[in-house]
């Protein structure tokens, strides 16, 4: 009977540690992790600095003076998804898909266009290699 | 504005986060877990004793004679060359260089995992180890008489290998800095680094004795002979044995500085983890904060990555000291520093857990690297193919993310029963009335519950 009434406390206790850390990370969640949840909430691609207008499939990164506008433009994808993004830079440079391990030049007031199969799942970065800038945070979703 | 950027020096791809629903399917697995545990509770200790019975001669000859010893130590040092080497001469960038991957990816991460199924698999691979025996053996043989050593202070004990643990971290994820962005450590760093330890540990060994430092300070023989004692191998008197997994744990937190050594490795992973999830816009703020001061760039955010370690290191080691002054306030509970010392052991589980949890992917796609341009191509010429192998590159599919999260949220779940077995069997040695000792683990619980889930908060965050 005390068996019963130790275990029946301990759950108790366990139930509170555990609500008081599910309390903690829903509090802590909504403006801590932005990541976190921008990737879970869009699951077809989107481009942050997409400015291009007319064709809303193929997001484009502006960059100006080496820096991307409007920051690092997240893009996300479910896995198999078809992978399209343009970036105009005004600097010249090699974009690079890390990971992915696409590398493509670019001239300064160029632009180029990526188009790959979102084989890989993870976060990988785009950067401007010479810069070390990173310009995209790509997410593959499975 | 600044912003931190990713110090992903070595691996091109991330994790993605652990998924909402699989964090609540982790969170209830714990506490059905956690409940069940309780209401099982087994009266008399079981892991007290390691029931450790040799293995045959033969297998003890030929895995720990001295041609054995000698191939395994001349490795190490050949090894440890080659990474020093290959991080003055070679390529500046990390990932093509043999020095990174190799120290802290094969040999950090890769040590505790195998230490685990192998026993201390290190020491006859410790380099330090290998020299300074051959230099007492020298000095044996050219002065007639062993060197004298001083007498190793008791309390000091284990207590460098904690401080050296936190410093091995802090170069690999805070020092590599430049004017405000982590650019991650430079393989060039690394090497000097290595030399300095090197230096560093062989005037400890000739001071204290080579076995002796070992046992306490020598960094990586303390903290990867830590995971080796939750398994069943392990040597004595040059006889390889078998015990019963999880015994030797019981009686490894004996030597002070212990509970230091366990808790500054759940803090580093800790934060190395939350770095770039939970504490990204603390750290931000912080480093802001530094910089607005007039601090340079580079410091600003070491400093900033810095106060949070501390924080990580202070938050875990404060969990576990409230869980310990909690279980005092038990009937018939022995003084507060033996329940500090005797439940150290239960944090090696969690400790392995958190390392898996957040290093597994980085160690399969690694050590592809490792295995084939990195081990043909150590300095990162581009021109060099010693092996045939410097064209191989990472395949990032061998794992799907889906595996990826099972095992990281495995590992916590593990951890935490692991975890919580050790504590409840050392509750029941301690506590002469079952009753009571079941009482005090109420308190290990709520510190295990709250380590685990954690660590998924972590996982589900967005995990560097």
């Amino acid at each position: 009977m005390s068996m019963q009434s130790n275990t029946a406390r301990a759950a108790v206790g366990a139930v509170l540690v555990a609500a008081a850390v599910i309390l903690f990370i829903a509090l802590s969640g909504g403006d801590g992790g932005g990541d976190a949840t921008t990737a879970q909430d869009t699951t077809t691609a989107k481009g942050s600095a997409g400015n291009g207008g007319s064709k809303p499939a193929e997001p484009v990164i502006v960059v100006k003076n080496g820096k991307p506008v409007g920051g690092i433009a997240d893009l996300t994808y479910n896995q198999g998804d078809r992978v399209r993004f343009r970036v105009d830079s005004d600097v010249s440079d090699e974009v690079h898909v890390h990971g992915y391990d696409i590398m493509k030049d670019v001239e300064a007031g160029g632009s180029v266009s990526f188009d790959f199969k979102a084989t890989i799942e993870g976060i990988f970065e785009a950067e401007l290699e010479n810069r070390k800038e990173q310009i995209i945070q790509l997410t593959v979703n499975p | 504005m600044i912003l931190l950027p990713l110090a992903h020096a070595l691996v091109a791809r991330q994790d993605l986060p652990v998924p909402a629903w699989l964090f609540a399917w982790g969170a209830s697995i714990v506490l059905i877990a956690s409940f069940f545990a309780l209401s099982v509770g087994w009266r008399r200790p079981r892991f007290e004793e390691d029931g450790w019975r040799p293995l045959g001669a033969g297998v003890s000859r030929t895995l720990l004679g001295v041609p054995a010893q000698i191939v395994c130590g001349l490795l190490g040092i050949v090894l440890l060359g080659v990474g020093i080497y290959a991080g003055l001469h070679g390529t500046e960038a990390p990932d093509r260089n043999f020095a990174l991957t190799f120290f802290y990816v094969t040999a950090w991460l890769g040590f505790p995992l195998f230490s685990v199924f192998l026993g201390d698999v290190f020491k006859p691979f410790n380099p330090w180890r290998a020299v300074g025996r051959c230099a007492g053996a020298a000095f044996h043989a050219l002065a007639g008489q062993p060197a004298t050593r001083l007498p190793y202070p008791r309390r000091l004990g284990r207590w460098p290998a904690a401080v050296g643990l936190v410093a091995v971290v802090w170069l690999e994820i805070i020092y590599g800095s430049s004017g405000g962005v982590a650019v991650g450590l430079s393989p060039h760093a690394a090497a000097v680094a290595a030399i300095f330890y090197s230096v560093y540990t062989l005037a400890m060994m000739a001071l204290f004795g080579t076995e002796e430092w070992c046992r306490n300070g020598e960094v990586f023989s303390v903290y990867f002979g830590m995971f080796s004692q939750l398994g069943a191998f392990e040597a004595r008197d040059d006889r390889l044995g078998v015990r019963r997994p999880l015994t030797a744990a019981t009686k490894w937190a004996a030597v002070p500085g212990s509970v230091a050594v366990v808790i500054a490795s759940i803090g580093t992973t800790s934060f190395d983890g939350a770095q770039e999830g939970a504490l990204k816009i603390p750290l931000l703020d912080t480093f802001n904060w530094l910089a607005d001061r007039g601090m340079n760039l580079t410091w600003a955010l070491r400093g900033a990555d810095t106060i949070f370690l501390i924080v990580c290191i202070a938050g875990i080691a404060l969990v576990y000291l409230l869980g310990v002054q909690g279980m005092r306030t038990v009937r018939g509970a022995p003084p507060v520093a033996t329940l500090r010392t005797g439940f150290a052991h239960t944090l090696i589980p969690i400790a392995l857990a958190y390392l898996v949890a957040h290093y597994f992917s980085l160690f399969v796609f690694q050590e592809q690297a490792q295995f084939t341009y990195l081990l043909s191509d150590p300095l990162g010429t581009t021109t060099t193919d010693l092996f045939g192998t410097a064209s191989g590159g990472v395949d990032y599919t061998v794992v799907s993310a889906n595996a990826i999260w099972y095992v990281q949220v495995g590992a916590l779940v593990i951890g935490h029963v692991v975890g919580l077995t050790l504590a409840h069997d050392r509750a029941v040695a301690y506590w002469r009335d079952y009753r009571q000792a079941s009482r005090s683990q109420y308190w290990m619980l709520a510190v295990m519950v709250a380590f685990t889930c954690f660590g998924l908060y972590l996982l589900s965050s967005g995990n560097g």
